[in-house]
């Protein structure tokens, strides 16, 4: 069989039905040819699955370890372990770009599938944009990347995945990741087609919002997951490096997190239309960007699998060409577009405008502090690195009134809120807050005003979305099962809000817990010894060797004892080495208590016999991932509502019947 | 107030805010970036005390000395000149003698840097750009051989 | 052939997709305003939810109602803003012909350049099933590590797989191999002296207590075995006792029959550590290099056997810049034999004490050399 040859025979024809896919709806919506429009369907749908097809045919070469292909070979290893043999297909340049196209064409389906209620033109010209984005990454791939590359004779053993990479954090990471980053591209084919049409139908915000909440959740997940993998695989104990590859993705999160907010108000009052169509065409740009910066080779990092300048330039053509072509559209097409409802500044839409501002002011220091470096090196030939003093200093002033500011938007009403009574209401949550902020000042010894104050924050950042739902919910003044069943019957949306709000303030306690109140004691440990680490303690049991799949290590056994002497659980971390490429990684070893983490890194053995140990303890660490899991909860529930699948005339009478019955 | 002034009061409030935003970034670009270095440019360099910067090199081969507990001191060096270098805390898996490097902390008065973190490359094909992109400068960097990168 | 056959398939499959759609008669959909009209329908009406739960005031909420209901009018009133446009048939019908055409056009002839059609794939599992005959010690050696992947308490596959390492040069597996074969079927002669020899091979040769190790037990099982007497002999040397290491290589060679390899190993062994013992004042002169009869013994020795003797003449090499550092052009060579036998960490180690041996100028001349060889790009 000649299966390789066949999957990338599959993958020229996904180029080819891309290709098609551009022209055909967008020819059938310009000389208003229904069956021409109607077309882009099923090509789209048929040039997903070529391009699955392809993706399966090359997991399938890296599962036999095929190493005719040259792509297998250089990260495999036929004594990796099947899963990671499977990840190990976009743990590298080719494969993860082949994965972004599945993932674009499998978007694009989705569209083609669930868009039957769509204007016909608009539908053909978001299918046309989509199969323009991914005709153009399909070229190259097939050019600069291509996965399929064969090498005669085949040798007879692979160079294996690089070790830091075989992980299960990884294994989840990028597709996640790019689920989101790519999801992003159909708000964009949205925009586009928007400014094609010259209009903006009143349903647009609720066609573009479901795609927004779904790419926001699944990026909000890569980002936390990739968040997550960094702290215990790379053991420097730390969630966030502000890594140009990590701004890269949490670029387009900033945005995307002020495109759902910009949506709602859009969907509701139909107003900041044409801010809203920028800020989609922004987003799937920042997307754009953060493919170029990680993909070219110009951050070079473990993330750079390329460094052939020519993908570098590709890809920089193809940012170019969808960045300025859509701005250039928008320049031309916006003054055409009618504005919308009138609102007070202090208002439901106020707030939002307000989040709007801080939002994309913050993705604007990221991107400042992402690209100066890069700019400053190509013009004057100086390297400076621009890392966390230079955020703290600019992203974090911009988050903090907007975080301050959250608890109020849900509240206010829309048109013109009523700043006073909203303050009343959440006077409970005030009050807790400011009480959390004087118990940590008085009872935590080492914290510190500016400490006590982010517990206090994120208090009320957790509380005020409580507020909310108790009060629409009608909690205390009802009896409990009708408020109960009132807060179940309460719209999605809300639910979603009030989630998302909570999730940022539960992974803001964990960032504040963690940042003030860690401990950290680097010292030298012999077995047998027994070290203070807060008020635990930690002993060190002593090595034991250990002969993995394709690796071998030393692991050293701890055991944690609590402040009342009992012991609360073992813990284990290892100085690995990886037999095909001879390279030592850290395993870190982690053990969980309650929401607080123990961490131990291993150092270098000294010559007495004793190792050099590296122990954190750090409270309410896990809040932070949590927190993004309780925002991706939100999102999902947010999906779920029914807002969002209204406006197509055949479901009139459905949407009725659901209408009278919440009305009820 | 007039709906007008209402909405160049809003407009106003988001220019003060983007204004201060801006120049705030700014600010902290001056002030918080911190610079790249060989070994051999440090010399010409002008440093205010205590100024974060980054130097980056070679580990020099026989230059690694463990002190007391988790102490260590090296040299980075560009072949040309070197660096002395003192750092507690654990040094990243692949540091190694001969390996590319990058340091990060402050250059003391006595000429000793005082570094808070140490970088080296994250896997063997891998070297910091940085690094690299200054040793093909003086012609020292070769390609790497076919086959060893990708 | 096959390629052939699924190729076309596939091709086929894409272009009706194009095509079937094309031949479709489509129902008229509903014109983009009675979208809009229903989103507006709804925002009313959520609008009345929205007052009953307190969301907006009621004053705030009539105004609202004003303003959707003047989009409401303003559609109506307006009719379809878009024209009707009832495309030219030919014109549609050319955009269908092209489309068609183009998905067996564009993907035959872009693969015609990219692919390689002829090429059928090669699963390590089939390729291993293969007749071994047809097969090169490559493909054998990964027969066997498949099969020990699997069988990992095979002792004798083991045991036949260490020899073969140590001669491939992956002195490393050769260790490890050893060693299972040692558990697993126990101690032997010949496995001790494999190993102490494939331990020797990690330090570039250098006999390191480990392989002494590992070697004197093999004299202990079999005190005729040769390969543990001369590397035992090359240990000494090491050590400084070139005297007594002469004597065991004169001892073994006396010992062995004429045509055995080993005997010519000791023989050259015994010449060079003559030349070296002859040597009154070595740091006067250059290290001397291998002979014309060196290298003349060396191409008559099995592989396994020249490894052996280029392993030991750069071991020796290293053993005489440990007594005498002060030499820049044996440590140059040494780094080089190392560069060239590819242990890269042995020659930054050589580096590192021929940098630390010499004055300035010749240790910034090792530095540049060991640069030149690709010791910083590849390290």
């Amino acid at each position: 069989m000649a299966m390789v040859e066949i999957g990338h025979f599959a993958l020229v024809l996904a180029f080819a039905l891309a290709l098609v896919q551009t022209a055909v709806p967008f020819a059938g919506a310009r000389i208003g040819d229904e069956r021409l429009m109607a077309a882009g369907g099923p090509i789209t749908i048929a040039g997903f699955l070529a391009t699955a097809f392809a993706f399966a045919v090359l997991t399938s070469a890296y599962v036999q370890s095929d190493f005719s292909v040259l792509n297998v070979w250089e990260n495999s290893h036929s004594l990796k372990p099947m899963l990671y043999k499977i990840t190990g297909t976009w743990g590298n340049h080719e494969g993860s770009m082949l994965l972004w196209v599945v993932i674009l064409t499998f978007f694009g389906a989705m569209v083609a599938l669930f868009s039957a209620n769509l204007p016909a033109s608009l539908r053909a010209d978001v299918l046309s944009v989509q199969g323009l984005i991914g005709a153009a990454f399909l070229l190259f791939v097939l050019t600069t990347s291509n996965p399929f590359t064969r090498l005669i004779p085949a040798p007879f053993e692979g160079r294996d995945l690089n070790p830091i990479l075989q992980d299960i954090g990884l294994a989840i990471h990028p597709p996640l990741l790019y689920l989101g980053y790519v999801g992003f591209s159909v708000c964009f084919s949205f925009a586009a087609a928007a400014l094609i049409e010259g209009r903006i139908d009143a349903a647009w915000a609720r066609w573009v919002r479901p795609w927004t909440l779904a790419a926001w959740m699944f990026l909000t997940g890569g980002i936390a997951m990739g968040s997550y993998w960094a702290y215990y695989e790379l053991g420097w104990g730390g969630f966030w490096f502000w890594d140009p590859v990590e701004n890269a993705s949490f670029m387009p999160w900033l945005a995307g997190t002020a495109l759902l907010h910009s949506a709602i108000v859009m969907e509701k009052r139909s107003a900041l239309k044409i801010w809203s169509v920028l800020l989609a065409i922004l987003t799937f740009s920042l997307s754009l960007l953060g493919t170029f910066l990680v993909r070219s080779g110009v951050l070079t990092s473990v993330h750079a699998f390329a460094t052939d300048p020519s993908r570098g330039v590709f890809i920089l053509a193809i940012l170019t060409l969808f960045i300025g072509g859509s701005l250039a559209l928008f320049a031309l097409r916006a003054g055409t577009l009618t504005a919308g409802g009138l609102f007070h500044p202090i208002s439901r839409e106020g707030s939002l405008v307000l989040n709007n501002l801080f939002l994309t002011t913050a993705t604007a220091t990221v991107l400042v502090g992402t690209l100066y470096p890069l700019l400053l090196e190509a013009v004057t030939g100086d390297k400076i690195s621009v890392g966390a003093p230079f955020f703290n200093l600019t992203f974090g002033p911009v988050m903090l009134p907007l975080l301050v500011a959250v608890p109020f938007g849900p509240l206010l009403a829309w048109k013109r809120g009523d700043l006073l009574a909203v303050s009343q209401r959440l006077f409970a949550a005030f009050a807790v807050a400011i009480f959390a902020t004087l118990l940590v000042l008085m009872l935590v010894d080492s914290a510190g005003a500016f400490a006590a104050a982010g517990v206090g924050l994120s208090a009320w950042l957790i509380l005020g979305p409580l507020t909310d739902l108790a009060m629409k919910a009608a909690v205390g003044s009802v009896p409990v099962a009708v408020s109960l069943r009132r807060l179940i019957g309460l719209p999605r949306s809300i639910i979603g809000t009030a989630l998302g709000h909570l999730g940022l303030g539960l992974t803001t306690l964990g960032i504040v817990c963690t940042l003030a109140f860690q401990v950290e004691h680097i010292t030298v440990m012999k077995p047998g010894e027994t070290t203070d680490i807060g008020s635990r303690q930690i002993r060190f049991e002593g090595f034991s060797p250990v002969q993995g799949p394709n690796f071998t290590e030393t692991r050293a056994l701890f055991t944690a004892i609590a402040a009342d002497r009992s012991e609360s659980g073992r813990v284990s971390a290892a100085k690995r080495v990886y037999t095909a490429r001879q390279m030592p990684t850290t395993e870190a070893g982690i053990l969980t208590l309650g929401l607080s983490q123990l961490y131990v890194s291993l150092g270098d053995p000294t010559d007495d016999g004793g190792i050099v140990v590296r122990i954190w303890w750090k409270p309410l660490v896990t809040l932070i991932w949590l927190g993004a899991l309780v925002m991706m909860a939100g999102a999902g529930v947010s999906l779920t509502d029914r807002r969002l699948r209204v406006g197509a005339p055949s479901r009139r009478s459905r949407a009725g019947k659901a209408n009278a019955e919440v009305s009820a | 107030m007039t709906r007008k002034q209402k909405r160049l009061a809003v407009i106003g409030g988001a220019l003060v805010f983007l204004g201060a935003a801006t120049a705030l970034t700014f600010y902290a670009l001056g002030q918080k970036a911190s610079y790249f270095f060989m070994p051999a440019d440090l010399q010409a360099a002008s440093l205010s005390p205590g100024q974060r910067i980054r130097l980056g090199g070679l580990v020099e081969p026989g230059s690694i000395r463990r002190g007391q507990g988790t102490q260590v001191s090296f040299a980075v060096t560009d072949t040309d000149k070197s660096v002395p270098v003192t750092y507690t805390g654990i040094l990243p898996d692949l540091f190694r003698e001969g390996q590319g490097v990058i340091t990060e902390g402050t250059l003391g008065a006595d000429g000793v840097f005082e570094a808070d973190s140490v970088l080296a490359k994250h896997d063997e094909t891998y070297m910091p750009k940085e690094v690299a992109d200054s040793l093909k400068e003086k012609g020292i960097w070769q390609e790497e051989t076919p086959g060893s990168g990708s | 052939m096959l390629f052939l056959i699924v190729a076309a398939l596939l091709t086929v499959g894409a272009s009706l997709a194009v095509l079937l759609p094309l031949t479709k008669q489509v129902s008229r959909v509903a014109t983009a305003d009675a979208h809009d009209i229903e989103v507006y329908r709804d925002q009313l009406q959520e609008l009345e939810r929205d007052a009953g739960r307190g969301l907006i005031a009621p004053a705030e909420a009539v105004e609202a109602r004003t303003e959707i209901a003047r989009r409401l009018l303003r559609i109506s009133a307006g009719g379809d803003t878009q024209a009707d446009r009832h495309g030219s048939p030919l014109a549609a019908r050319a955009v269908g012909v092209a489309a068609v055409l183009a998905v067996p056009l564009v993907s035959w002839g872009l693969y015609a350049t990219l692919g390689s059609p002829t090429l059928p794939d090669a699963p390590l599992s089939a390729r291993l099933a293969e007749n071994p005959k047809d097969q090169s010690i490559d493909e054998l050696v990964a027969r066997a590590e498949a099969h020990l992947a699997g069988n990992p308490e095979d002792g004798r596959g083991w045991d036949v797989l260490a020899p073969i390492y140590a001669r491939m040069q992956r002195q490393q597996d050769a260790v490890a191999a050893y060693r299972h074969a040692i558990r697993l079927l126990g101690d032997s002669a010949e496995r001790q002296a494999g190993l102490g020899e494939a331990l020797a091979g990690m330090a570039a040769g250098l006999v390191t207590a480990e392989a002494s190790a590992a070697l004197r037990r093999a004299i202990e099982l079999d005190p005729a075995n040769s390969k543990a007497r001369f590397f035992l002999a090359v240990a000494m040397a090491q050590d400084g006792r070139l005297a007594e290491a002469k004597a065991a290589w004169q001892a073994m060679a006396a010992a062995l029959p004429e045509n055995d390899a080993w005997r010519g190993a000791a023989e050259n062994a015994v010449a060079e550590a003559d030349r070296r013992l002859a040597a009154a004042s070595p740091a006067q002169q250059p290290a001397p290099g291998p002979t014309q009869q060196d290298i003349d013994a060396a191409a008559e020795l099995s592989s396994q056997d020249r490894t052996a003797m280029i392993e030991t003449m750069v071991a020796g090499l290293d053993a005489r810049l440990r007594e005498n550092p002060q030499d820049e052009e044996g440590w140059a060579r040494l780094i080089r034999s190392y560069v060239v036998l590819g242990k890269s960490d042995e020659a930054g180690d050589a580096l590192k004490r021929g940098v630390a041996a010499l004055d300035g100028a010749a240790a910034a001349r090792l530095t540049t050399l060991a640069a030149s060889l690709g010791l910083v790009a590849t390290e």
